[in-house]
């Protein structure tokens, strides 16, 4: 479905244009070597899992990625669809590659990300489970 | 054609009727079973609202207003008549009513015992809109204002009185009533017969009456005013109100169904419900199945809101959430929760009802829950981490 | 160059003042006018001063005037919602500012490890009544579009900045989204302009140059004056160029009723604005007087 077929329907469908959902298009912002490629050959990953219980994601939600015909993980640092009051919104939906540990692929994130994502990373990791705080240690800008 | 005389029915029918009658309660749980033996579930959600009679003290309201052909001085007259028996027209906390002196100036406010199982009389408010406060960690709190309408206690029902002639019922739990009135009006508006309602209390008639089943200790003179500190910031109360009239609906609005394609074939179906009912054996369709109908204008109660603000001059309650049933400037009730976990466990601060002589300072303005962010307080900052 | 700014926000205010003296946002009107008026017009416009002092206000507080729905309304809440946003401006100084206004807030937040946050944008959106007024800064960060809404009486924001105090043509600038990324790009680190007391708000007439498509919304059958429409026309389909006529609603214009039920009656505004004319008044007295000593400590701190 292109975008302009999207527009011409009868009803709003600008909210469900911004779900980060299945096949959603997402953009990487760090520096691994496979996220530069991918963005640098105009291949964009695409989503094929979100992982929470509502299936669309939000600022700091874990998302599976199919990119450049391998499966990664990333997570979500900045989204498109509107937000409440002092959360920053973005132009793109932004992803920050991670693999299974919780270690970043790149080291270094080159857009700001939101501050709230500091609380909300802590929250999700736990003692033995994976460690969501280190892709904190290389983002250089918060907002 | 072989008529069924009534005699032959209740042949019929009697020997079942006998025969249910005596089964044990315990069984009765389940299906609702009629005495032709046919079962049957109520699928709605709700059970569907009791049917409204008026109350024993109901009486003509209104009047038939027909030309009297008064002069001005006549009309004035009487105007002065009702200002020397109610009091003169005044404005009390932003609302027009008359300035009717207190009866609690010669009999003083008798007190019972606050117990556990005390039920304490409710208010009568008007919904006044919503707007958002702050909590003391900078998050957002929605409040609706409910404003207590120039509330009077009317009359006490004692449990004896109180539903005798139409049920003979033995009263287990005795309750008594009050019977609080809101928005003093007119005397000229209102039949003879209403206007006596308030007579014993010596107030003007009241627009709008409502009944608290009260314990007898909970019992408050009439005549008595009450005020938005008959509750206090941090309670749990109950509201209950009238939903918004939304007139004929069909089934996407009423009941939330998705409705049918806009195409794919699809022709004259679009907005419709489907299927009503199966067909083989039970080919009909079941009580209680979601359908069109009227929605909206249904008494509502909604139970467990947390009062997070007063203002004492104009009597406005600050009501967790947006979801008080009722349209802005519609009437809403509210009382103590009945919830077994939130209901009170001591003694509310004023008890029957709050009553000004009583303190020797009068109360601030404004009197906030402890979580609550004071609108003049400076601004929230976070601690520095160590 | 600066006159004309100037002879065209005092046009618009003049427009705004006499053809259309029930409208609540300063542009929700004069926007819809097709051309602006001459010199020659305004002088015909020219009013007594007295009945301008205070419905001058209600571009400067829009949020004192409730939301115009009537089943909506009730005096007492209206007064109690004014009480408390007046409680809120005692605690911190909120300046006037419009759409297209360059601006900063810092706000407290417990996420961040100093604990605070300061964002500094062009405002693209002003919007709601009383405690619920919010407004969004928009700038490019990084190359990214960041945007971020207040609330304007949030109680954990500290401080907002006006830092070049303007208006745009339209009263929403959404379309800013799909503009080329220089017409919201401004350095964090932007120095405030200060204008002198008493000059009427510039006007920025800049005329943006869209992006190609896709965009978020269908520029092309609005009437936004900010947008270069030259230059739109050169990116949408010819298709999209039939269809712009049949969605346009030139008679919306002469609907009096409807604008009758989007806006506050001129009586009703004085009532509002006389009862809280003497605390804003105060407020921005005080305001004047904290800005001159801060002008006189500096110096002392250089030297």
């Amino acid at each position: 479905m292109s975008f302009s077929n999207i527009f011409l329907r009868p009803f709003h469908t600008s909210k469900e244009c911004y779900h980060i959902i299945k096949m959603s298009r997402l953009r990487v912002v760090d520096n691994s070597e496979i996220g530069r490629r991918a963005m640098a050959e105009g291949k964009p990953p695409k989503c094929i899992h979100v992982y929470n219980k509502k299936g669309v994601g939000t600022i700091g939600d874990k998302v599976l990625v199919a990119i450049l015909g391998e499966k990664k993980k990333g997570i979500l640092v900045g989204v498109k669809k509107h937000q409440p009051p002092r959360v920053p919104k973005f132009d793109t939906n932004n992803i920050v590659l991670i693999d299974d540990t919780g270690t970043p692929l790149g080291n270094r994130i080159h857009v700001p990300i939101p501050v709230m994502l500091r609380t909300i990373l802590k929250e999700k990791t736990f003692a033995k489970g994976v460690d969501y705080t280190k892709i904190l240690a290389i983002a250089s800008r918060f907002v | 054609m072989a008529r069924v005389t009534p005699s032959k029915l209740l042949n019929f029918i009697s020997p079942k009727i006998h025969l249910y009658s005596r089964v044990s309660k315990e069984s009765c749980n389940l299906p609702i079973v009629t005495a032709l033996g046919q079962s049957f579930q109520i699928r709605e959600r709700r059970p569907a609202a009791p049917k409204p009679r008026f109350p024993l003290w109901f009486l003509k309201k209104e009047r038939v207003q027909y030309n009297e052909s008064l002069t001005v001085d006549n009309k004035n007259f009487i105007k002065e008549v009702s200002h020397d028996k109610f009091g003169p027209p005044a404005i009390i906390s932003g609302l027009s009513t008359y300035d009717t002196p207190s009866p609690l100036k010669e009999q003083p406010l008798v007190k019972g015992e606050w117990t556990e199982n005390t039920k304490r009389c409710g208010l009568i408010t008007r919904k006044i809109g919503c707007y958002p406060m702050w909590d003391v960690k900078g998050r957002l709190i929605w409040s609706t204002l409910l404003q207590v309408v120039d509330n009077h206690v009317v009359s006490f029902i004692p449990s004896e009185n109180i539903n005798s002639e139409r049920k003979n019922r033995k009263a287990k739990n005795p309750l008594g009533a009050l019977l609080i009135g809101a928005e003093s009006c007119d005397p000229q508006k209102y039949t003879k017969e209403y206007c006596g309602l308030f007579a014993g209390a010596g107030l003007p008639p009241k627009r709008f009456l409502s009944k608290f089943f009260i314990t007898p200790n909970a019992k408050i003179q009439p005549g008595t005013p009450l005020y938005a500190t008959h509750f206090q910031p941090g309670d749990v109360i109950d509201v209950a109100g009238v939903t918004i009239d939304r007139g004929f609906q069909g089934v996407m609005k009423r009941w939330g169904f998705k409705g049918m394609p806009k195409s794919h074939g699809v022709t004259k179906t679009h907005r419709r419900g489907g299927n009503i009912g199966g067909g083989g054996e039970k080919a009909r369709v079941w009580p209680g199945t979601k359908m069109p109908g009227h929605m909206g204008n249904k008494r509502r109660i909604l139970r467990g809101l947390t009062i997070w603000r007063i203002n004492t001059k104009y009597n406005v309650l600050y009501v967790q959430g947006l979801a008080i049933p009722g349209e802005t400037n519609s009437i809403i009730t509210i009382f103590d929760t009945i919830l077994p976990l939130r209901k009170k466990k001591q003694a509310p601060a004023y008890f029957p009802t709050f009553y000004p002589s009583d303190l020797d300072d009068p109360l601030p303005e404004d009197l906030y829950e402890n979580s609550v962010h004071h609108f003049d307080a400076p601004t929230i900052t976070f601690e520095e981490p160590k | 160059m600066f006159s004309n700014l100037y002879r065209q926000c005092l046009v618009e205010k003049h427009f705004v003042y006499n053809l259309f003296p029930l409208c609540k946002w300063s542009q929700c009107f004069a926007s819809s006018q097709p051309e602006l008026a001459t010199e020659s017009t305004i002088q015909a416009f020219e009013e007594p001063e007295k009945r301008s002092i205070k419905l001058e206000q209600r571009f400067i507080y829009p949020e004192f005037l409730p939301d115009p729905k009537i089943e909506w309304r009730n005096s007492i809440r209206e007064r109690l919602e004014r009480q408390d946003m007046l409680k809120r401006r005692s605690q911190i100084e909120i300046p006037e500012f419009y759409v297209g206004t360059i601006m900063a807030v810092t706000s407290f937040t417990p996420h961040s490890t100093s604990k605070k946050n300061r964002f500094l944008g062009i405002c693209i959106q002003r919007k709601g009544c009383g405690l619920r007024a919010t407004f969004v800064l928009r700038n490019i960060i990084d190359n990214l579009g960041t945007e971020v809404a207040y609330h304007l009486y949030d109680p954990t924001i500290e401080k907002i900045e006006v830092i070049r105090l303007e208006k745009r043509l339209d009263d929403e600038l959404f379309y800013l989204r799909d503009a080329l990324p220089e017409y919201s790009t401004f350095p964090l680190d932007m120095e405030p302009v200060i204008l002198p007391d008493n000059t009427p708000i510039p006007v920025n007439t800049t005329q943006v140059i869209l992006k190609p498509r896709p965009w978020v919304g269908r520029w092309e059958r609005t009437d936004f004056k900010g947008i270069n429409r030259e230059h739109m026309m050169t990116l949408i389909s010819d298709k999209m160029k039939m269809q712009i006529a049949k969605h346009q609603k030139p008679w919306e214009k002469y609907d009096l009723m409807k604008q009758y039920r989007a806006t506050i009656p001129e009586e009703e505004q004085k009532e509002i604005f006389a009862e809280v004319y003497s605390q804003l008044h105060q407020l921005e007295l005080g305001k004047k007087k904290s800005k001159r000593i801060r002008t006189f400590v500096k110096p002392k701190k250089s030297a």
